[in-house]
């Protein structure tokens, strides 16, 4: 199963094409509260924060995210253990049918890494295996949680 | 005892009982709502680390004036920023509200083989002025966190792209240098923004 995908050319395998864009409200798969913050000086690495709703009666899975403007993307969660902070790869994300699942500062997130650049404005591309789920653009935009 | 005189008796009786309990509410210390604190405060150890300039960090270093010290590291993406930009927030908000002495923001990083002095400047200065970065020798560190209960662990991982486990609690120093009171994840403006003024009225 993919969970690292460097840029490459969507295949849509699926009948269904679930592709919408976030504005769309009554589309499949919607996201909303996208941030995606800006590194600090001398730092590569930004994380992304959204809430992703699951309009369908079907669990939908993500595999793999990708963006053209980032060698790569993962899905990353930070865990809290006796007041320790660990993070780990999230191979594949749940949203239960009818439901929602947030990703949120200390939580899971997005992590974006190795930038093409300095990007300002960011396209994110959510799949399940090859299945193209979901397209958002977002700006990046500076932390202030 | 007429019962419309019983009926003002304990009207009156009842405001009174009433009067007593919001008095003395009022005149009880606010209370700690987050924060630990330490009842014996304890003073730093002996240690030698650097700032963002090249100082020389030592516990003397912190006395006079109250800091909030997180440790963490330049490389990790979601708990430090959101941790470090919590305590911006915060001090933004007592500046405002509170207190014109809020506590400085001071990052120790767990990651010294990265985290360069100019790294640890850049990265602190993003998240207001007067923030002091500090890293340095491994075996320094370590002396340190030990003292202070704050563990720290390089994880296994390929090439450069390694994290680091890490204590993710906000520690309170004193204006004495001294270890006085502890934050624990997961952080929020409003716990700092509470128990601060508290913690350093009482000292």
């Amino acid at each position: 199963m993919p969970t690292l995908r460097m840029r490459m050319p969507v295949f849509v395998l699926s009948g269904i094409l679930f592709a919408a864009c976030n504005g769309e409200s009554d589309a499949p798969l919607v996201a909303s509260d996208v941030v995606i913050s800006e590194p600090p000086p001398g730092r590569a690495m930004s994380a992304g924060y959204l809430t992703l709703r699951n309009n369908t009666d079907d669990v939908i899975r993500i595999s793999g995210v990708d963006s053209p403007q980032f060698g790569f993307v993962e899905i990353h969660e930070t865990r809290l253990d006796d007041g320790v902070a660990s993070m780990i790869l999230v191979p594949e994300l749940l949203i239960p049918a009818k439901s929602s699942v947030s990703l949120q500062p200390g939580g899971k997130h997005l992590m974006l890494m190795r930038p093409i650049g300095t990007p300002q404005n960011i396209s994110l591309s959510f799949y399940d295996d090859d299945i193209l789920l979901l397209n958002l653009q977002a700006a990046m935009t500076r932390r202030d949680n | 005892m007429s019962a419309r005189n019983l009926i003002i008796a304990i009207i009156l009786g009842s405001a009174l009982a009433a009067g007593i309990f919001v008095a003395a509410r009022l005149n009880q210390p606010a209370q700690l709502q987050h924060a630990f604190a330490v009842p014996a405060p304890q003073p730093l150890p002996a240690f030698t680390l650097a700032d963002q300039n090249g100082n020389a960090v030592t516990a003397d270093t912190f006395r006079g004036q109250w800091d909030m010290v997180f440790f963490g590291f330049t490389n990790c993406p979601d708990i430090c920023p959101t941790t470090l930009q919590i305590l911006a927030n915060a001090k933004r908000e007592l500046m405002d509200t509170h207190l014109q002495d809020s506590p400085r923001i001071v990052l120790v990083s767990v990651d010294p083989e990265r985290d360069t002095p100019d790294l640890m400047g850049r990265y602190v200065d993003y998240f207001g002025d007067g923030n002091l970065g500090v890293s340095g020798e491994l075996d320094e560190l370590t002396r340190f966190t030990k003292a202070l209960g704050i563990y720290f662990e390089k994880m296994p991982a390929d090439g450069e792209s390694y994290s680091v486990n890490h204590s993710a609690a906000v520690l309170i120093v004193n204006p004495q240098g001294e270890f006085s009171a502890l934050f624990s994840a997961p952080h929020d403006v409003a716990n700092f923004v509470h128990d601060l003024p508290i913690l350093m009225s009482a000292d």
